[in-house]
Formats: C-alpha cells, sequence, structure tokens
C-alpha cells in the first residue's frame, strides 16, 4: 500500500470563545466582564488518507468540518496534533502546500465576477506557474467534458450556478493538484447538473489518481461517489469507514417492495413486517441482522406467486440523521 | 520579483477590465469623486477668506500647496491601497475571501493590494493634481535639481504614511472583527491637519504630530520647497524626514500585518 497522502493524529483546534451574558444587563456585562470558554472545534481526531481515495468528509453544521479543513488547507494552526499533508506541515509552508491543492467552495467562486471565464483561467494559469503545454491539455480537457465552451467568454457574474460551479472545478484543476478539496460542490444544482459534476469528479479522480474530499450537506453525492466516509459531531470523530459497514450498523430496516401475481386476502411472511398492503402489491420491512434479502425472496415465492420485487436499502441520509439524532457513536 | 510585479500588473488589468465593463457608471463615479473634491476644497477657500486669505502668515496658495499635496497622496493611497481600506477589508474576512486567497500560492500582500482598484478616484487625484500643479507654478518656488527630485519623493512618502494606516487598521480587524473607528482619527484626522501650516497649531497639537509624524510629511518639506524659515526651530535635517517618516511605517505596518497574519492563522474568524 502506498504511503498516506494525509497523516492526521490526535488533532485539536481549540477556540477561546467570549461568553456573553444573558438576561437583566446582560449588554453591560458583556461590556466590562471578559469571561472566556473553550471550544474543542476539533478535539482529538485522527485518520490516515492514501492517494487516490475519494472520501466524504460529513457533519451538522458547526461539528468541525471546516475547521478541519482549514488546517488541511494550511489557513489554521492546530492547538496540538499532528498533521501532514503531501510530506508537509502545511501551516508551516502555506505558499507551497497550496500549491499541491484545489479548492471549489459552492457557495463563493474563485472566479474573477466580471470577467469572462477565460480570463480567469489565464490569470491563475499564471499564478500557478503552469507551463503552456499542460495548461493547454488540461484545459482542453476539462473544456470538452465540462462542456465550457458555450459560456467560456461569458462574464461570471452572468453564468447560471452550474455554469459557475464547472468553471470552478475546472480553475481548481487546471494546475494538477494532488489533493482536491470539494465543498458543497452541487448545492443548488438541479438533478442533470448534479449528476455532470459528480460525474466529472469521478471521471479526475480514477483518470489522474487525485484524491479528493468532500463536504456534503447533500448525501447523495456521498452515496454516489465516496467509497469511504467520516462522520464528525462536536469536533470528534464519530465513524470512519465504508459506506456499506455504516449502513449495516445504523441502517435500520431494508424494504423489500413486492408486486404479486394475483390478490391474496393475506400476504404474511415469516421474518418480515407488511407496512403496505394495496391490490396485488406489497411492502415489507425487515432487519439486516435477522434475515437476508434472498431468504426472504425464497419464503414469499413459496407461498405466493411474485410478478416484480425490488429491495431499498435504508436512505443514508435517513441513516446519519439518526447518528446524529440518538448519538449512537457516543464514545 | 519580476515575477510577482508581473502578477500584480496583471492582478491590476483585471479590476482595470471589470471596471470598464461598466462604463456609465465609471465615469459617473469619477465625475462625482471630482465634484465631491472640488466642492470640499471651495468650502475650504470660503473658509480661509474669512482670516483674510492668510493663516498663520501664509498666503492662499501657499496654504494651496499644502492642499494640493495631501489631496493627491490621499487620493493615489486610495487608488492603490483599495484593498486595504478597513472597510474593504473587514468584509472580506468575515466572508471568507481572504481565506481564498491564502489559498493561492503567491504573496498575500500583493493579492489584496491587487484585489481592487479605486478607479473613481482618478477624478480626486486629478483635481488634487490640479491644485498642487497650478499652486507650485503660482507660489514661486525657487526650482533647484534638488527640489525638483525631492517632490516626487515626498509625494511618495505621504502615500507610504496613508497605506500604512490603511494596513494597521485593516490588521486590528483581525482581533477585533469589525474594523475600529479610531484608525480614522488617524487617517482623516492626520490628513486635515496636514492641509495647514502646523505653527498654527498649540504646542501640545504639535508634540503629538511629531510623535504621530505628520509634521515631516508635509509642513516641512513646504518649508522647504519654500524657503522659509523655520518657526519651530527643529534641527535642519528636518526637511527631509518625508520618506523615512513614511517609508519607515510603511515598513513597520507591514511588520504589523505579518504578525497580524500569524495570529489569524491561529484563531481563524
Amino acid at each position: 500500500m502506498k504511503p498516506p497522502i494525509i497523516t492526521v493524529s490526535h488533532l485539536n483546534k481549540h477556540f477561546k470563545v467570549r461568553k456573553h451574558h444573558h438576561g437583566r444587563m446582560a449588554g453591560l456585562r458583556n461590556f466590562f466582564t471578559q469571561e472566556h470558554k473553550l471550544v474543542r472545534a476539533v478535539d482529538g481526531v485522527s485518520f490516515q488518507i492514501a492517494p487516490g481515495e475519494l472520501v466524504g468528509y460529513i457533519g451538522p453544521n458547526g461539528a468541525g468540518k471546516s475547521t478541519t479543513i482549514k488546517m488541511l488547507t494550511g489557513l489554521l494552526v492546530p492547538t496540538s496534533g499532528e498533521l501532514h499533508v503531501a510530506g508537509r506541515v502545511p501551516w508551516k509552508e502555506r505558499r507551497a502546500h497550496v500549491a499541491d491543492l484545489g479548492a471549489v467552495f459552492g457557495q463563493r467562486t474563485t472566479l474573477w465576477w466580471d470577467l469572462p471565464v477565460i480570463e480567469s483561467l489565464n490569470l491563475l494559469q499564471h499564478i500557478y506557474r503552469i507551463p503552456e503545454a499542460r495548461f493547454r491539455r488540461n484545459l482542453d480537457e476539462f473544456r470538452q467534458i465540462l462542456e465550457l465552451d458555450p459560456f467560456l467568454d461569458t462574464p461570471v457574474r452572468s453564468l447560471s450556478l452550474g455554469q459557475r460551479m464547472r468553471a470552478d472545478i475546472c480553475a481548481a484543476l487546471l494546475h494538477n493538484p494532488k489533493l482536491l478539496f470539494l465543498d458543497e460542490p452541487t448545492i443548488g444544482l438541479d438533478v442533470v447538473a448534479k449528476e455532470r459534476i459528480r460525474q466529472f469528479i469521478l471521471h479526475i479522480n480514477q483518470e489522474r489518481g487525485t484524491t479528493v474530499i468532500l463536504t456534503t450537506h447533500d448525501l447523495s453525492d456521498v452515496e454516489k461517489l465516496c467509497a469511504r466516509v467520516m462522520i464528525i459531531d462536536h469536533g470528534k470523530l464519530l465513524f470512519d469507514g465504508t459506506l456499506d459497514i455504516l449502513r449495516e450498523r445504523f441502517g435500520g430496516k431494508r424494504e423489500l417492495i413486492v408486486d404479486f401475481a394475483q390478490e391474496y386476502p393475506s400476504v404474511e411472511v415469516e421474518g418480515a413486517q407488511v407496512v403496505e398492503k394495496e391490490d396485488g402489491h406489497a411492502v415489507y420491512q425487515f432487519e439486516r441482522s435477522a434475515i437476508t434479502a434472498s431468504e426472504l425472496i425464497g419464503r414469499l415465492s413459496a407461498k405466493y406467486r411474485i410478478r416484480d420485487l425490488a429491495v431499498r436499502e435504508p436512505d443514508i441520509e435517513e441513516t446519519v440523521r439518526r447518528i446524529y439524532e440518538e448519538r449512537l457513536l457516543e464514545r | 520579483m519580476q515575477w510577482h510585479l508581473a502578477m500584480y500588473r496583471r492582478l491590476l488589468a483585471m479590476q482595470l477590465r471589470s471596471q470598464l465593463q461598466y462604463r456609465a457608471s465609471f465615469v459617473l463615479d469619477v465625475l462625482s469623486s471630482a465634484l465631491i473634491s472640488i466642492v470640499e476644497f471651495a468650502a475650504t477657500v470660503l473658509v480661509l477668506q474669512r482670516f483674510g486669505n492668510n493663516i498663520g502668515g501664509w498666503t492662499m496658495i501657499e496654504l494651496a500647496l499644502l492642499y494640493g499635496m495631501i489631496d493627491v497622496t490621499y487620493a493615489l493611497t486610495d487608488l492603490f491601497f483599495g484593498g486595504f481600506d478597513p472597510d474593504y477589508f473587514a468584509p472580506m474576512v468575515q466572508r471568507g475571501t481572504l481565506d481564498q486567497l491564502l489559498l493561492k500560492p503567491t504573496n498575500i500582500t500583493l493579492q489584496i493590494l491587487g484585489s481592487t482598484l479605486r478607479l473613481r478616484r482618478l477624478g480626486r487625484i486629478a483635481q488634487g493634481g490640479t491644485i498642487l500643479v497650478v499652486a507650485l507654478a503660482l507660489v514661486g518656488v525657487r526650482w533647484t535639481p534638488a527640489k525638483i527630485a525631492y517632490l516626487p519623493v515626498v509625494l511618495l512618502g505621504q502615500v507610504g504614511f496613508f497605506g500604512s494606516l490603511f494596513i494597521i487598521g485593516s490588521t486590528t480587524t483581525f482581533w477585533t472583527v469589525q474594523r475600529v473607528e479610531i484608525i480614522n482619527v488617524f487617517t482623516s484626522g492626520g490628513r486635515v491637519a496636514m492641509y495647514y501650516p502646523m505653527h498654527i497649531y498649540t504646542k501640545w497639537v504639535r508634540r503629538i504630530f511629531t510623535i504621530v509624524p505628520v509634521i515631516f510629511l508635509n509642513y516641512y518639506p513646504a518649508l522647504y520647497l519654500l524657503d522659509k524659515p523655520d518657526p519651530l526651530k527643529m534641527p535642519a535635517l528636518a526637511p527631509f524626514l518625508a520618506p523615512v517618516v513614511g517609508f519607515g511605517l510603511l515598513a513597520a505596518a507591514l511588520a504589523f500585518w505579518e504578525f497580524g497574519l500569524r495570529h489569524y492563522a491561529s484563531t481563524g474568524t
């Protein structure tokens, strides 16, 4: 196995935050006192990421996601702990470090708002000192896959959100970064535009071996793209593993949807619960630990004539919501 | 170095092209900025006339020289150091724009300088420049090569001074988040104070302006250009301190800025 591109061990970032008083005379007390409380934004986080991985990094707002990303990108100095990215300590060598990174923040653009897209790309060539041949090769490739041509000469302010996102992703990759940070890359996009962005992220990850770290609220991004997810909450890493394991451990019930070939007065079967039944159609729920899908199908087809069926995995969104709410992973 | 200059030039060119996209509003901006400064100047002239056209023994034209220099250099600072204007910089930190610049593998100071170019200040520069040129023509300077060489150095020193105030003001927002009004005491206060000959102020005010050394930036160079005797009896070197003060403060401000950046990296916002 290749040595990891990111090594994080016992990483901490603590902030002193001013305490705010409430109630009577709160304003005055806030003005005159300087009480601080310690916020552990990132609290003893450890993980490693191998080159070429595509990792989803998720958590509710204020969980410590962006603090972690800021430390990985060299914008923030850790309070303690170790952090190595591509052989460097990010904050110690910010400029050399960021030359190896690409970053896209869905909410903001790095492009020049009032100028045609191509002018921003040309300037980035200069800023990242990209050799002409490589710049041409990359630009030609991205223009084709991301279909940039119709709007390369359009000012950024006139682009649709989806177009702007494609332009921003192109801008983040022109210098062949080893590591790509994507923050909410599909936010606000329609289904088609989302799909196109996801396809491109996969393409870059597979064809170029670019390591990708994706933070998002849209868990279908994670579902479609990431083999591995990390979940952070209250500064602690709650889960680090594959989506399958996440589902298996916390996934709740699976569902089997059945269309019968004829009507039955009762469609009960052992090992599963009927949650929905109407003329020739039923939905069963069953525990992953209690019975496998094929066993259940076997039992059903022994009793009834079945025309069609489908297994529905528990929604990842639902799973993660349960993890946050029920503190399933609290240590 | 050369590469950095090329990048800075390209950043400015991007700003220029951005703003020329809105031609009508650009023209209006320049005109209104010129108009405002003309009205300001007219108001000052009207006030001065009440004092019998002279303040502390300086004629209207001599005063116009003081006024013109400061007007031009302040507008130049505003044009080129706009990225460090605390009013522009504080929101940049809050919105995360600064972080985006820090993610680019190049000098952060140049990027901020190149992040805005307030072309509407051209109006004020033209107006201040006109006052300065007219004043220099009418005031009867006995030009020597030394004076001709020294004048641009003085102007640059003043730009350095105002620029350093911008940088200090912006850097303090790393601690305060909001921009701090006190910096304006120096920026606006210092600017207005320099419109007038320093010997008209009482002793303690002058002392303040010696400590915050604006006295050397405009008044003393003007004494030298006009061959006026020094009523304050400072060392003979005083007229030549303008570049030392201007660039010295700028260097100090940049050091403070570097310190502020390190603080920012350990706290964020």
